[in-house]
């Protein structure tokens, strides 16, 4: 196992260096002067320009460049926005908490909602039912989210006015950030109007994270459908039947968390796409995330917001994955054999 | 079996009713108002800026001014000065300012003492005196002063006491009051300058904003909001609102759907075309009222065949403003006869409009010799109060003049490229527009046709006439309003014969709002103000 450990630790390290690479010969190709790309400074004082070109080695060649650059960003120094005039660490920090709870909300979302439905398409013996969900399912995965959350917002928002379609919180509630949850800091704060914040908070995040929530939804549905399907079949569910179990505990104690194993797998396999439709989500409802920070830094050519942007997604993706497939190894005895046997 | 699918459902279904309790309560917000601007504003100091979203977001928030321009009363009305003194040469101004006006107390400053003389000079000694330890920390100068030369109009500021200050004039200028009302004249706090000085932090002088206003700023987060907390010791009417939240919103549609939701109450600058979907919200307010703007076709007089007044005049003839008026404007625009809008007080009617008329502008085309005429039109590629879109006036205005057998070529670049461009005056002719800094009517005449502004490059007919010069300066040196008047509507009947440019349309400055904001009034010209917005309490669903 802990060999195991350590070879999923090199994988990440490797992948990231990689990523990093990558991101460091696309600054080099930016249209933009080299020193400005890194430190995002356009006009440096003679000064300035002294530090950028010690800090990033830029009279050096392109390896001793590489690791400059690889120490700089992992020390935190991710340079100034040339448009806010800000670190961009700092502007990261800030935004990173919003997409964090959008996605942990629509996360929760897509498994709360999933996993029973997924149950209920498994075993009843509806064909009707059975046939209506995994239709419904099939819709919902092939729907462009970009043009199922202008839907919702026209139809909810605009026509019905129920919700509120852009941003996370009626700025009228001065919230101070703590945590940088909306949710959590509004209950943290101590204005009186801390209950209603709350609910407004809530109100602007249903939207946006139904909206994120659909795609991983479906897939949840899908996967748990098809791995109970298989569960069920299994001759020790036949065998606690015999022994008279009830239907209910053989459910949630023999078949329900064998059953998790893929579903567990497939959102792995799925954070990259659940992250690009975060960002045309965040873009679409004005949330102040990630992606409409970094949406807004490509269209002002904000070079290190889109480093920053990049690095922090594939970074957070790379280490997700990783996390996951380690989860998944850690819990499912029978990849634990597999490891025994052959690695 | 059925027992589980049967607690899911009900575990499902208790989910959904709370989220759809959640949704149909009525929430409670703290009294406030939330407007959804366009932009960050540049700087929190009008003095430095000309741009609208800076102005909106400043000066009439955070600060005040010696006098104010009353729209209702068509005069100057007193702010910081409770009155003033013009001297018989008109040379000097003695301004009597008013007492116990406190300036903001803020996280870096607390006044130690009220507004006084000594604000006055500190403020308009910034502007005009190089010298001034404040002068150069500004490093985009101060625009508007600049460009009416105010440096050379003042000779001097003089603090007689406290509360007596005389400005006095290097010439008669009838417009000095009008400029001190406008939004750039506002009124800093001497005594913060100083603080700030000796903390060597100058420049937060225009960022961390210390006036006298209705409010003052208590946040600004970049791209965000701006947030300003109401001036517990304001001088003028009480302010209804606690606080005043500036959304930062810069799609005209995302301003729009929160306006719809409920996530802001007043919304800045809508399409013209998204308008339509407003009809079905009956508690959104379309407020337009007429702007001190407007958009004209302005022809360059020294060039052939432009520079042949029959031909110009044949052009006037042949354009259907009113079909421009529909398909350009949506009908939030009024039909431009003369250069100045139907808001200021020197219009009048103008008696001898070039009206729409293309048998006649066949004929003088005939008459000037002129035929297979092909002209180039230049039409800005962005959107402005004055025109929301020049291309479509400039297809609208190919298709009229195609009637009478001229061809117009329609050219643009983008937008700095375009005003590169315009000032290399190799152009036939331009589609562009004016929208006024203040409320004094020489502002529309000045700036755009004079020969001042010819060498300066702004005059965009390239036009310089004497008798229209003669008039404008006569109309400068009287100081009674309907004398002036007179000689601003010789002015006109000018401009109509000459036709140096062909006036299109007086946009209107439309503000969008919810029907529980009364009281707020929209001002033809320069920022919005929410001093006086009052809040009414939100109905029940």
């Amino acid at each position: 196992m802990w060999r195991y450990l350590f070879r999923r630790i090199t994988l990440f390290v490797a992948t990231s260096l990689v990523m990093i690479a990558v991101l460091f010969i696309a600054t080099g190709l930016f249209p933009a002067n080299k020193a400005y790309s890194l430190s995002g400074i356009q006009y440096p004082t003679a000064l300035q320009q002294q530090q950028i070109e010690l800090d990033y080695q830029l009279n050096d060649n392109a390896l001793l460049q590489f690791t400059a650059y690889l120490r700089q960003r992992l020390s935190g120094n991710l340079g100034i926005s040339s448009n806010s005039q800000q670190s961009v660490a700092g502007e990261l920090a800030s935004v990173l908490p919003a997409s964090f709870e959008l996605s942990l909300f629509s996360g929760f979302i897509a498994v709360f909602f999933g996993v029973p439905i997924g149950v209920i398409a498994a075993l009843s013996r509806n064909k009707m039912l059975q046939h209506s969900i995994l239709a419904f399912t099939l819709t919902g995965y092939s729907m462009p989210v970009f043009w199922l959350g202008l839907t919702l917002a026209m139809w909810l928002g605009v026509n019905l006015g129920w919700l509120p379609i852009s941003g996370q919180i009626n700025l009228l509630y001065e919230i101070e950030p703590v945590t940088g949850f909306m949710l959590v800091d509004t209950l943290l704060s101590e204005s009186t109007y801390r209950i209603p914040a709350f609910h407004d908070a809530l109100l602007h995040l249903i939207l946006p994270a139904v909206t994120l929530a659909v795609l991983p939804f479906t897939l949840v549905v899908r996967i748990t459908r098809q791995a109970m399907i298989n569960v069920m079949n299994q001759t020790y569910i036949r065998a606690a039947e015999a022994r008279g179990l009830h239907t209910f505990k053989i459910l949630v104690r023999h078949a329900l968390p064998n059953a998790l194993i893929p579903v567990l797998k497939s959102i792995g396999l799925m954070l990259g796409s659940f992250a690009s439709y975060g960002i045309v989500v965040e873009v679409i409802f004005s949330w102040p995330g990630v992606g409409s920070w970094l949406v807004s830094g490509i269209y002002q050519r904000d070079y290190t917001v889109i480093q920053a942007g990049i690095l922090s997604v594939s970074l957070l993706i790379i280490f997700l994955s990783i996390l996951i497939e380690l989860l998944h190894t850690a819990i499912n005895p029978m990849s634990r054999k597999e490891l025994y046997a052959s690695h | 079996m059925l027992v589980i699918v049967k607690r899911w459902y009900q575990l499902i279904s208790l989910c959904i009713t709370s989220l759809l309790l959640a949704a149909c309560g009525q929430a409670q917000l703290p009294s406030g108002l939330v407007y959804c601007s366009e932009g960050n504003p540049e700087s929190f100091n009008p003095q430095l800026v000309t741009s609208g979203t800076t102005i909106d977001a400043t000066s009439h928030q955070i600060y005040s001014r010696l006098v104010n321009y009353s729209q209702a009363k068509a005069e100057i009305i007193p702010g910081l000065a409770t009155q003033w003194q013009m001297s018989e040469d008109g040379l000097s101004y003695q301004f009597t300012l008013r007492e116990h006006v406190s300036f903001h107390k803020t996280r870096r400053f607390t006044p130690s003492r009220d507004f006084n003389a000594d604000d006055v000079l500190f403020s308009f000694n910034r502007i005009i005196n190089p010298l001034h330890p404040y002068h150069l920390v500004s490093r985009t100068g101060y625009p508007f002063f600049q460009s009416i030369g105010f440096a050379e109009l003042i000779e001097s500021i003089e603090k007689v006491n406290d509360y007596q200050v005389i400005f006095h004039l290097t010439r008669k200028d009838a417009s000095f009051l009008s400029n001190l009302a406008t939004d750039f004249a506002v009124i800093l706090s001497a005594e913060y300058g100083y603080q700030l000085l000796s903390e060597g932090k100058p420049e937060d002088i225009d960022f961390f904003a210390v006036g006298t206003g209705p409010f003052q700023l208590s946040q600004y987060v970049k791209n965000e909001y701006i947030r300003y907390k109401k001036h517990p010791v304001y001088w003028g009417p009480t302010v209804e609102l606690d606080q005043l939240v500036f959304d930062i919103t810069p799609r005209s549609t995302a301003r729009i759907a929160k306006l719809i939701t409920g996530d802001c109450s007043v919304s800045a600058l809508p399409k013209a075309g998204e308008l339509a979907v407003l009809n079905q919200h009956p508690d959104v307010i379309v407020d337009a009222k007429p702007g001190l703007n407007v958009s004209f076709w302005a022809f360059n007089t020294q060039k052939p065949p432009l520079n042949d007044v029959r031909v110009r005049r044949a052009l006037a003839h042949a354009i259907d403003k009113q079909n421009i008026l529909e398909a350009v404007y949506n009908d939030t625009a009024v039909e431009a006869t003369g250069v100045l809008p139907p808001a200021s007080w020197a219009y009048s009617k103008n008696l001898s409009p070039n009206d729409y008329n293309p048998q006649k502008a066949i004929e003088l085309l005939k008459q000037a010799g002129v035929n297979q005429l092909s002209i180039d039109v230049w039409a800005m590629p962005v959107a402005r109060i004055y025109n929301p879109s020049a291309l479509k006036t400039a297809e609208l205005i190919q298709a009229d003049l195609a009637r009478i057998g001229v061809k117009l070529n329609i050219i643009s670049y983008d937008w700095s490229v375009f005003t590169q461009k315009l000032s290399a005056s190799n152009y036939d002719s331009v589609l562009i527009g004016w929208n006024a800094d203040n409320s004094d009517p020489d502002n529309f005449f000045t700036p755009l046709l004079s020969c001042a502004a010819l060498e300066s490059n702004n005059n965009r007919s390239r036009w310089c006439q004497k008798d229209f010069e003669h008039l404008l300066t006569q109309a400068q040196s009287v100081s009674s309003q309907p004398e002036r008047k007179a000689f601003y509507q010789s002015a006109e009947a000018i401009i109509s014969d000459q036709v140096p440019m062909v006036t299109l349309a007086h946009a209107k400055k439309v503000v969008l709002k919810k029907n529980n904001i009364t009281a707020m009034q929209i001002r033809p010209y320069g920022g919005i103000s929410f001093a006086k917005a009052i809040q009414t309490s939100e109905e029940g669903e």
